[in-house]
């Protein structure tokens, strides 16, 4: 492959493969987009119609009955806001984190960046219970029950999201621009202001608005934390569809969120548009030591925060799994092959976490797939259709996608609710968007002029895409299977309905060994939360060493 | 990242290892899709059909009782699988969710105010056992639901008050109802949601009776501002904030023959409860199994209803699940001694709470949450 290196880098036009002949590759392509929309325009409508139309009979009962009581606005109200904090706190810890690591060189600053993404790939329902822990009744102080505590987790859980985005953004800033600012006469703070601000200010809005979203359905923090008094419109669509049995009224409040939802995509798309235009500048940073006081101290208290928010929980979740009675032993451990009377599962949490990665290697291997053809159509049209219809499932609430599959593979011709199918296909459908994700990048890094030697040397689209396209984006496919594999693994807020008592997944098993009050329940919850973190952190490590190198995994939000 | 990432030498060996982790793991996953694919079919088959296994769909507090379990095998030589599915009303909705294919022969738990809800679906077929005609007329439901839904066991559920908590701070425990709105005993009581629990939703239903359908939210806010808690399950409330576990509430929404299980249970060893009931807000509740329409063994689903008004099952309620027995057995010493039954629990009319109920939670929501 050396003759790519004759190829200039800066200024060249993008990967397009619609500037070659369209070809097989490419029309699989739009197929799998269609039967992506498909796929969740059929559940999301499964789920309306049920809410303007419970028995067979259309009435507007249930819509009148939500909109109508001034709890659900109190609701809507109290949703936005939590999001809105979550999302605030997130910024303003994760950019001036992301700018620390990006600007200087100190020792452990690749660890102290993987340990910011560790919590962004742990199953909420984790980051639940290891709160619970730091902020439960032996904790710190006891915070469960209020928003403070869902604030903080939602800050932990999202760090990432700005701090990979917003640190892509800041590594892309010629530093030679800021100097020659500062030679200009501009004092660092100006320079900063007018040079640096401008270029990532896109990127930390597409950032917030991501991260907003992720707040504002939130599923399997606030059912952990919560303790029940605390709720948001989507654990609201989850109590009254398993609680109340008012699956119209649970229907009612999709549509509301839907509408939301849609709003915060379309405001993501078009700054992801200006984003595209200003990327074209990137180019390497040159990052130092720290030189004076003021900068050591921000190394450190970039280094403070992020062992504070996401190192913390994760050290209490593996000491409270060590912890016996008032000593310390492995008895959490050594149970956890074992059914234990009074947790509430039938199943041993060991035959959980074994079922879980079948269901999510089977989940994510069709979650990749479908994704790498998915983002080959996305590369050719960024902030288009297409990328918009596979955002989609990324901000579609976990819950609305969960009831609609479960109201629609519940009808009588295709009952798939006693099959095991259910589980995966939501799992596939969650996984999508983050290995679209984790490929556009390079896909649209990737120079139209390879589609196009290949094509004049003979090569079919077939052949391009297998010997060229694929080989070129190996270590992006690779970071894109990883992703996806940790959150079909960690997938909750779908899974919650569509799981059978009898075969739950692993975060299922966490939820109900930590809803019931059996300690050796707690005890097997917290030791099964500790192998899914080494899991998805091991996952994680992986892809950032072996797929991503020096760069560490590019997420495009 | 628009500038191609160019292959460096050194990042050779390491492209190769990515490769072959890769491929392994590609490997790995179509191979773990092709089995996953398999138990998929293999599964459902293997979890409900073998001959010799029963599953019983109950909610998450239900003890087994062992005893009574091992004679139903010997009988019939099925045994007894347990799958617990969340609270009594979580488990009601997933089974109504599931309704035609569900997730196991007999489902055990679902309670008189929640009974109505249970013939919506086609969840259950109709199956009378013979020693129906043990069970006083007084716990049968009438009508379709009498068809399908057998009284198992009955229970009452009252205020439970830590007798040792008031005495230890000098402050005179309540004797009624009203008196938990009282300022003297603000910040004391703890409740379980009648969104998410049976006990709460009984309790619920208890002050409707009590108040009137005109005056009961006045009651509840009463009972808020005096600062009332609120726990999703009987368990939570129960474990966690009631002072008998550890908690701070000395005042819980409990069970009529709690105090005998604190005896049962206690550790050190205690010949009297700390706790006494309030008799004067206990709601009756009676619990009843079916057999759930689409059962892979409805046959062997009968039996095991069968067997639950069996003298053998009957007499084991009481000290396994601390409720009371439908039909004429023996009960325990330690329930004739510590478990009062209310002689004129609140009760309100089946049709009327089958009519109301959604409608009451949605009003109590509004309220309190």
């Amino acid at each position: 492959m050396n003759f790519l290196s004759d190829q200039s880098p800066a200024g060249h036009q993008g990967f397009r493969p619609s500037a070659v002949k369209m070809g097989h590759v490419s029309r699989v392509g739009i197929i799998v987009v269609s039967a992506v929309l498909l796929m969740i325009a059929l559940p999301i409508s499964a789920v309306l119609l049920r809410a303007i139309r419970p028995d067979g009979v259309w009435s507007a009962e249930a819509v009148t009955r939500i909109l109508g009581s001034p709890r659900t606005w109190r609701l809507i109200a109290v949703t936005v806001a939590q999001a809105l904090v979550s999302c605030i706190c997130t910024v303003a810890v994760g950019v001036p984190v992301a700018w620390v690591l990006s600007r200087f060189r100190f020792y452990g600053r690749s660890f102290v960046k993987t340990l910011a993404t560790v919590p962004f790939v742990l199953p909420t329902v984790v980051i639940g219970a290891a709160f619970a822990t730091v902020l439960g009744p032996r904790g710190l102080f006891d915070a469960r029950g209020t928003w403070l505590a869902i604030v903080i987790a939602q800050v932990c859980f999202n760090l990432a999201v700005v701090i990979r985005t917003v640190g892509a953004a800041l590594s892309g800033v010629d530093s030679n621009q800021e100097a020659a600012a500062r030679m200009l006469g501009a004092s660092p703070f100006q320079a900063a202001r007018r040079v640096l601000l401008p270029t990532v200010l896109p990127a930390i809005a597409a950032s917030a608005v991501v991260v907003f979203l992720f707040c504002f359905t939130s599923f399997g923090v606030i059912v952990m934390l919560g303790g029940g008094s605390v709720t948001t419109v989507e654990v609201e669509i989850w109590t009254r569809a398993t609680r109340q049995f008012d699956i119209s009224g649970a229907g009612v409040l999709c549509g509301i969120q839907l509408v939301a939802v849609l709003a915060t995509l379309s405001i993501h798309s078009r700054i992801s548009k200006r984003r595209a235009v200003s990327s074209v500048f990137r180019a390497r940073r040159s990052d130092r030591l720290p030189r004076s006081v003021a900068e050591w101290a921000a190394v450190v208290a970039a280094v403070a925060a992020v062992l504070l928010i996401c190192g913390l929980p994760i050290a209490a979740l593996f000491e409270r799994s060590l912890r016996v009675g008032t000593g310390l032993g492995l008895a959490n451990w050594q149970h956890l092959g074992s059914v234990t009377a009074g947790t509430g599962l039938s199943i041993d949490p060991l035959s959980a976490l074994w079922r879980s990665l079948l269901t999510a290697s089977a989940a994510a291997s069709a979650a990749l797939l479908l994704g790498v053809l998915a983002a080959r159509v996305i590369a050719q049209r960024p902030g288009g259709a297409a990328d918009r219809i596979l955002l989609l499932p990324l901000g579609v609430s976990a819950t609305t996608l969960g009831l609609g599959l479960l109201l629609l593979g519940g009808r009588p011709p295709l009952d798939l609710r006693g099959s095991l199918w259910l589980v995966p296909i939501a799992q596939m459908l969650v996984a999508i968007p983050l290995v679209v994700r984790a490929v556009l990048p390079a896909l649209q890094a990737l120079p139209a002029s390879l589609g196009e030697s290949g094509q004049l040397l003979g090569a079919g689209s077939i052949g391009r895409f297998w010997r060229i396209e694929l080989p070129s984006i190996r270590s992006a496919v690779f970071a894109g299977a990883g992703l996806g594999f940790v959150a079909c693994l960690g997938e909750f807020g779908a899974t919650v309905f569509l799981v059978r008592a009898a075969s739950p997944t692993a975060p299922v098993a966490i939820e109900r060994l930590l809803s019931r009050p059996a300690a050796a329940g707690f005890g097997q919850a917290m030791a099964l939360s500790c192998i899914l973190v080494l899991l998805c952190g091991g996952v994680l490590l992986a892809v950032d060493y072996l797929a991503a190198g020096d760069e560490g995994l590019d997420l495009a939000f | 990242m628009r500038s191609f990432k160019l292959q460096r030498s050194s990042g050779f060996i390491r492209s190769r290892i990515a490769t072959c982790c890769a491929v392994a793991g590609c490997i790995l996953m179509l191979a773990s899709a092709c089995s996953s694919d398999t138990s998929s079919t293999a599964e459902p088959e293997q979890d409900s059909s073998s001959k010799d296994e029963v599953v019983l769909v109950t909610y998450d507090a239900f003890a087994l009782p062992e005893d009574a379990a091992a004679e139903f095998t010997k009988l019939t030589g099925a045994t007894i699988k347990v799958v617990a599915t969340g609270d009594s009303s979580t488990m009601l909705t997933k089974a109504l969710l599931s309704a035609g294919a569900p997730e196991g022969d007999v489902i055990f738990g679902i309670d008189n105010t929640l009974a109505t809800r249970a013939l919506s679906e086609d969840l259950l077929q109709p199956f009378q056992p013979q020693e129906i005609e043990q069970v006083p007329d007084s716990l049968r439901l009438a009508g379709k639901a009498g068809e399908q839904l057998i009284p198992i066991d009955t229970g009452d559920v009252c205020i439970n008050i830590d007798q040792e908590w008031f005495a230890k701070n000098g402050i005179a425990a309540p004797t009624e109802m009203a008196q938990l709105a009282d300022p003297s005993y603000r910040d004391l009581l703890v409740l379980a949601s009648p969104v998410t629990s049976s006990p709460g939703l009984a309790f619920l239903i208890g002050t409707i009776a009590r108040s009137g359908e005109d005056a009961w939210l006045d009651y509840w806010q009463q009972l808020k501002d005096n600062g009332v808690r609120v726990r999703p399950s009987w368990d939570d409330a129960y474990y966690s904030d009631y002072t008998v576990s550890g908690g701070d509430r000395p005042l819980v929404l409990s069970y009529a023959s709690s105090p005998p299980a604190e005896v049962v249970f206690s550790d050190p060893k205690r010949t009297e409860p700390a706790s006494s009931v309030m008799l004067d807000t206990c709601v009756a509740q009676v619990e009843y199994a079916g057999v759930l329409a689409g059962a892979a063994e409805p046959e062997l689903g009968q039996k095991l209803v069968e067997f639950m008004l069996s003298p053998a099952w009957q007499q084991a309620l009481p000290l396994s699940n601390f409720v009371f027995p439908v039909t004429d057995v023996e009960l325990p010493e330690v329930f004739e001694k510590f478990a009062p039954r209310a002689t004129k629990p609140l009760s309100l009319d089946p049709a009327v709470i089958s009519a109301q109920r959604d409608a009451w939670i949605e009003q109590w929501r509004e309220k309190m949450e």
